[in-house]
């Protein structure tokens, strides 16, 4: 104990001092305003949270700094709204998808089947650039004519803020089923499949892997799950698309976020095996890739759903209103299903302010077991520190690699959905609860996973309390001055505290000593 | 006798630098094998080449009859090959125990090599829940070798067990590296000469990145012309 006390006196020291810092804070407002400040801190904690920890995780392992994960972060959010206000795009959607994935489940087919052909040097060259040429030219073809029923970003009438709106006071509007006319069904299905297995074939010429030992069949089977999801999500599109909006906004709500973190988790499988994995050598040119991957995700974004913000409906669950709204207390709640509720006089929103902590929680806790009790988790602690003496027990790294990836854009991915309904979508989005993550992080251990969640709840708090005191003012003791702070100074507080504690903690409240 | 593992030329290149420039290794079934040679004469690149940490760019390694150059590591691994590193790297972040069960290969190998290992080790014993930092040179030593243990491996590579520890520690170390070899094979390198000689039965001496010299051990203990030239020891 007296070791534990000697060796860690600073970092108790600057934890004790937060806190009185936290506790003056409190002395200063209201009861019912330190609650729903408190609350909102929690929030944004938790939604920082999710970027940061994922962000964590990939950098601790993979020694990649993911610069698009804020963007992944707003990917994810406009996925989920797209499953929530459109599910009928997203079912069209469905059947391309699965055929542009299945040639890449193959992955370890393709340097066998290299092996197996015996092509000159030049031709050796030439074919992974011919390959991935032909791939995108066929995707390019095919994509603009494969019919989609979708908004129309450049019309107001049936742009995403015009859905949104539609779906919030319960109305959708009339979708016409979208039908093959440009191109037949059995020409895109197929030019869809072919364009992925050649995409995918010369991708891996390119990262000229060495061969596998052995075959691995698991990879056929996905392959052929991959092409009956897309043959059934073709056939049974329509009573697909019935079913969903059919569904009630809370089941609705659930698939949403299911759907966008896997989108996420898989997204991200394919950025690391097909983008990242190549340049391990080559870290700055990694940097630059995720750098460029976010800018280009962004402009997709903008293409695809718009440049103006628009509001995600939040669930019915979280929405009740009239009656004895705001409840009281839970059992009010419950029955009404309350958008809001009075807790210390605070009005508290439901959603926002109780519903993202509690995933928070969940989340750090369920990422906390994975790491701590499963064998991936062991995995990755031990990856983390020597990645080749993993790989020289026999087990396969790079797999871990992509998993990891996975995982840390599945959590951002996540936290778009969930920050959708409180935040709105917006192209920038992403960025700021980015900017939150990175300043999270330095203040909490950049590979440190409690780290990031206590840097997280701290930027959120500073945040939250330095805009409630914007409000209210901050009365200077012995003199009659209120101080009130204006909005620029919320980042600017938070890049304060990350200065300050990094000055006397250079790796973070609980990053290891170097 | 049958040869369980044959290296056959191999050149191995790290960044730029030709490290390896042609090392044969051939290693009789159930045999202990030495790697001899002077500091930074490529003793650890071989080994690190044979389990593809370090792939050869020319040459063939060839473990049961079949190539593996060229393979990923795990694949390697996986076929049976178990890897004692120089320093150990013994998982700081991980116990004692999850350091040998993150070794199985097969669910449960843990659990059926436990009291094995613990024989071997008794001192393992009552570590197993501290951290891997918490260990001693000689405890890292033999958690490095029993984490080998854990999976069924037919050929351990074994970097140095010897470097750094007591002289008792190193008896010990000599005992169990001799009852393992009852079961397997074992590829040692070992910079005390003492230590090596009376483990091993064959030797393979590497110069500068090739293999000079290879025979019996019984052969080269004798020979103090080639031991003062390769091995600058008395
Ligand atoms: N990462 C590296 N980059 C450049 N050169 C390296 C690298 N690793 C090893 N070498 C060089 O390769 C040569 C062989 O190294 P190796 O570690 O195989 O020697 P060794 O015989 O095991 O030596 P020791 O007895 O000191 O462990 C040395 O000259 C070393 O400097
Ligand atoms: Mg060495």
């Amino acid at each position: 104990m007296n070791t534990f006390l000697r060796k860690n006196t600073v970092l108790l020291i600057t934890l004790a001092a937060i806190l009185a810092l936290f506790i003056a804070a409190a002395q200063g407002m209201e009861k019912k305003d330190f609650v729903i400040t408190l609350l909102r801190g929690l929030s944004v904690g938790s939604l920082t949270f999710l970027v940061a920890s994922g962000f964590s995780l990939i950098f601790g392992l993979l020694d990649v700094l993911n610069l698009a994960h804020g963007t992944l972060f707003m990917i994810g959010a406009y996925i989920g709204w797209t499953v929530f206000v459109r599910p009928d795009t997203f079912v069209d959607l469905l059947t391309p998808l699965a055929l542009i994935l299945s040639g890449f489940a193959l992955g370890d087919v393709y340097p066998l089947l290299a092996t197996r052909i015996r092509f000159g040097l030049s031709l050796k060259r030439i074919l992974p650039w011919a390959l991935v040429f032909t791939s995108i030219l066929l995707f390019g073809w095919i994509l603009p004519r494969y019919p989609i029923a979708i908004w129309n970003v450049g019309n107001y009438g049936q742009s995403p803020v015009t859905y949104s709106f539609m779906a919030d006071s319960g109305t959708r509007l009339p979708v016409l089923p979208a039908a093959f006319t440009e191109i037949s069904a059995p020409l895109a299905l197929i030019g869809l499949l072919l364009a992925s297995i050649l995409g995918a074939f010369g991708l891996a010429l390119f990262n000229n892997t060495a061969q596998p030992l052995k075959l691995n069949w698991k990879k056929f089977i996905s392959f052929a799950i991959l092409l009956l999801v897309a043959l059934l999500t073709f056939i049974f599109n329509d009573s697909l698309t019935a079913a969903l909006t059919g569904l009630s906004s809370n089941w609705l709500f659930v698939i949403a976020v299911l759907v966008a973190t896997l989108s996420g988790a898989g997204l991200g499988a394919l950025i690391e095996s097909t983008l990242i994995r190549p340049l391990y050598i080559r870290p700055i040119y990694q940097l630059m890739l995720t750098l460029g991957m976010s800018a280009i995700g962004i402009e997709i974004v903008r293409a695809i759903w718009g440049r103006p913000e628009f509001v995600m409906p939040k669930p019915a669950f979280f929405n009740g209103s009239g009656g004895v709204c705001p409840a009281t207390n839970f059992a009010d709640w419950w029955a009404n299903n309350c958008s809001t509720i009075l807790l210390l006089d605070g009005r508290v929103r439901v959603y926002n302010e109780i519903f993202i902590p509690i995933v928070g929680v969940i989340v750090l806790i369920s990422i906390w077991m994975l790491l701590q009790r499963t064998r991936l988790g062991m995995v990755i602690r031990a990856g983390v520190q020597d990645r080749e003496m993993v790989e020289a027990l026999g087990i396969n790294v790079r797999r871990v690699f992509t998993m990891v990836f996975a995982l840390g854009v599945g959590l951002a991915a996540l936290g778009g959905i969930l920050a959708a309904p409180s935040m709105g979508l917006s192209n920038a989005m992403g960025e700021s609860l980015f900017l939150n993550a990175l300043i999270a992080l330095a203040i909490g251990g950049l590979t440190n996973y409690p780290g990031a969640a206590l840097g997280s709840v701290l930027v959120g708090l500073i945040q939250q309390f330095i805009i409630k005191y914007g409000q209210i003012g901050i009365a200077i003791p012995f003199t009659d001055i209120i101080f009130k702070p204006t909005p620029p100074l919320v980042p600017a507080s938070t890049v304060l505290l990350m200065v300050i504690i990094l000055l006397i903690l250079p790796n973070g409240l609980l990053g290891k000593k170097e | 006798m049958e040869t369980i593992l044959d290296v056959q030329n191999i050149h191995t290149f790290i960044g730029q630098y030709h490290i390896l420039q042609g090392v044969n290794v051939r290693v009789p079934q159930g045999s202990i094998t030495a790697l001899l040679g002077r500091n930074g004469a490529g003793k650890t690149t071989t080994l690190k080449s044979i389990i593809g940490l370090t792939p050869p760019r020319e040459g063939k390694v060839i473990y049961e009859g079949k190539e593996v150059q060229g393979a990923r590591s795990f694949d390697i691994a996986a076929k049976g090959i178990g890897f004692v590193p120089e320093h150990r790297a013994i998982f700081r972040d991980l116990t004692v125990e999850e350091n040998l069960k993150i070794a199985e290969r097969v669910k449960g190998d843990y659990l059926r090599k436990r009291d094995f290992i613990f024989d071997l080790f008794p001192d393992l014993k009552r570590l197993m829940t501290l951290s891997g930092t918490a260990l001693s040179g000689g405890q890292q030593q033999m958690l490095a070798i029993a984490r080998a243990l854990v999976p069924e491996n037919h050929l351990l590579l074994i970097d140095e067990p010897s470097e750094g520890l007591a002289p008792v520690i190193i008896e010990h170390m000599m005992k169990a590296i001799q009852l393992l070899a009852k079961d397997s094979t074992i590829v040692l390198v070992e910079q005390n000469f003492l230590v090596a000689s009376q483990l091993a039965e064959y030797y393979v001496i590497i110069e500068e990145g090739r293999s000079v010299q290879a025979g019996n051990m019984k052969d080269l203990v004798n020979d103090k012309a080639a031991i003062h030239r390769y091995l600058g020891a008395a």
